[in-house]
């Protein structure tokens, strides 16, 4: 039986219960990416915050590191059901599994990226007199998202894969999709091939994406996209300098004193 | 306008109040074991530039550092007009004192690495702490901030980002960024120590500016000739001490053999 004699078809055939799969492991990728994002950059603020309370952070990142998606998924719906009573849906226990994992990921991303910036901004802003949250979010911060963003992008697609574990507890994405054809088609290795194809392309999709947004946050703008963001900026502030500059001698004093 | 020309600076005699503007009593300093400062005196009057110079290591950035508690002393009193900002001194009772934003508003500082954000454009970079310290608008932040860059020469790279500036640029981006919040002393922590040879004449000359303007000015800097210059007060430190200070002239007349010595090094 040569490659050929598979029915291939069945990709066309099935696309929209595969792509269907593919939007809902997407969706709770994105709402988990969402929640790891603002948990994984508290960890990485708490984790250099003062003695008893950055070992909360140093020890939820080394537990939450260590355990496996399907681990989580399984503890998040069944276990929680069990211990505590309370019953997530599919979709709600795929979101917290992966939050749970991916929040100690982005904490350790978050914080070599806090860590790259250089100390000498901080201290620039508290020269200036600005308070320390001020720095954070207008100097830091930006910085530390920008540096943060390629890393975030990869583990964004890890994410996404990870969802198809996921399966166990029914979640419709893309493998569980592909099993259940497998059992009323009997092609496994066409169905197969064509979740793994799925897969990479979403990875690409993904890349391309990050990819923009990070072409967005280079400065001096660079593209079409991060130049066209920032066009409207530019004419304000060239706008407003040609003004000033009319209206302010060329020379003369750096400062008036009061 | 305060506007004077620099020879008229004298050494002490500006004195608006008899109060010093900033005033540094018995301030000392560790980091760790290694005691860098030991003891420092230094009365600042309004108007006034001292130049704090001295070889690698002296303690003069750290001092200059104290002025404005990036560098918190051990103990000792840092009084800025009268307040107090330091741990003060045991004999001090019923002196008022501030918090550090307080001084850090009154105190500008330009550092030897520039320090600009580079996510922001020169104009934003001025205007920021505009917003976020006086609490102007966006839009009054940028208007004031670009009067500021138009007074340091630089209003046509308003819209440039820090990567696209020189060094020297960027210095006087820096620089704009400390005045246009109107402090009342400017700190100089080496500004042209990190600059190409040929970008030290314009940070230099805007510089000058700010001293013609009456800005109260503490420079550390190694360019002894702008020091000789616009030195009211010139201090040398050595060993985390001040060996010896003078007025105008100073550089031709120091007494000590190791200032002596230092100057016959450099110049």
């Amino acid at each position: 039986m040569s490659i050929f004699d598979y029915d291939w078809g069945l990709f066309w055939e099935y696309r929209e219960a595969l792509l269907a799969g593919l939007w809902t492991a997407c969706a709770v990728a994105i709402v988990g990416l969402l929640i790891s994002l603002v948990f994984g950059l508290l960890l990485a603020v708490l984790r250099k915050a003062p003695k008893p309370f950055n070992w909360i952070a140093v020890a939820y990142v080394n537990i939450f590191r260590g355990v496996p998606a399907l681990v989580s998924v399984i503890w998040v719906y069944f276990g929680l059901a069990l211990v505590l009573g309370i019953r997530f849906t599919v979709f709600q226990a795929g979101v917290i599994a992966l939050s749970l994992l991916y929040s100690a990921f982005f904490a350790e991303i978050f914080r070599s990226a806090l860590q790259a910036v250089p100390p000498g901004h901080t201290e620039a802003g508290l020269a200036l007199g600005m308070r320390p949250s001020q720095i954070f979010f207008s100097v830091t911060l930006p910085q530390a998202v920008k540096i943060a963003l390629p890393n975030i992008g990869s583990m964004f697609i890890g994410m996404v894969k990870d969802t198809s574990t996921f399966t166990v507890i029914g979640l419709l994405e893309v493998v569980r999709v592909t099993q259940n054809l497998v059992a009323t088609t009997f092609q496994p290795f066409v169905l197969y091939t064509a979740a793994a194809i799925i897969y990479v392309l979403a990875a690409f999709a993904i890349d391309f994406v990050f990819r923009m947004i990070e072409n967005a946050y280079v400065r001096p703008p660079m593209g079409v996209v991060g130049r066209g963001l920032r066009a409207h900026q530019r004419r304000e502030i060239v706008a407003l300098a040609a003004r000033i500059k009319a209206v302010t001698p060329a020379t003369g004093t750096v400062y008036t004193a009061k | 306008m305060n506007g004077r020309a620099p020879a008229l600076a004298g050494a002490t005699a500006d004195a608006r109040s008899g109060r010093p503007i900033i005033e540094l009593r018995g301030i000392n300093k560790s980091f760790g074991k290694t005691q860098v400062l030991f003891d420092i005196d230094l009365a600042v009057e309004r108007g006034q530039h001292v130049v704090l110079f001295g070889p690698s290591g002296s303690g003069k950035s750290t001092v200059l550092r104290s002025m404005n508690m990036l560098s918190e002393p051990d103990s000792g009193s840092l009084k800025v007009d009268g307040v107090e900002f330091g741990p003060g001194l045991p004999g001090d009772v019923g002196v008022k004192r501030g918090g550090r934003l307080e001084l850090r508003r009154r105190v500008g500082m330009v550092f030897q690495q520039f320090n600009l954000f580079p996510h922001l454009c020169a104009l934003d970079n001025v205007a920021l702490p505009l917003r976020k310290v006086r609490r102007m608008s966006k839009a009054k932040a940028r208007e004031k901030a670009a009067i500021a860059l138009r007074r340091v020469g630089l209003i046509d790279r308003a819209a440039n980002y820090p990567a696209e500036l020189s060094g020297g640029q960027q210095q006087r981006v820096a620089i704009a960024r400390a005045l246009a919040l109107d402090p009342e002393v400017m700190l100089f922590d080496e500004p042209t120590s990190a600059l190409d040879p040929e970008l030290v004449g314009e940070v230099l000359k805007t510089m000058r500016e700010v001293a013609e303007t009456g800005m109260t000015m503490v420079v550390v800097t190694h360019e002894l000739g702008f020091a000789k210059e616009i030195g009211d007060l010139n201090v040398f430190m050595e060993d985390g001490r001040i060996v010896e200070s003078g007025p105008r002239g100073f550089y031709d007349s120091c007494k000590s053999d190791r200032a002596r010595e230092f100057l016959r090094a450099v110049m």
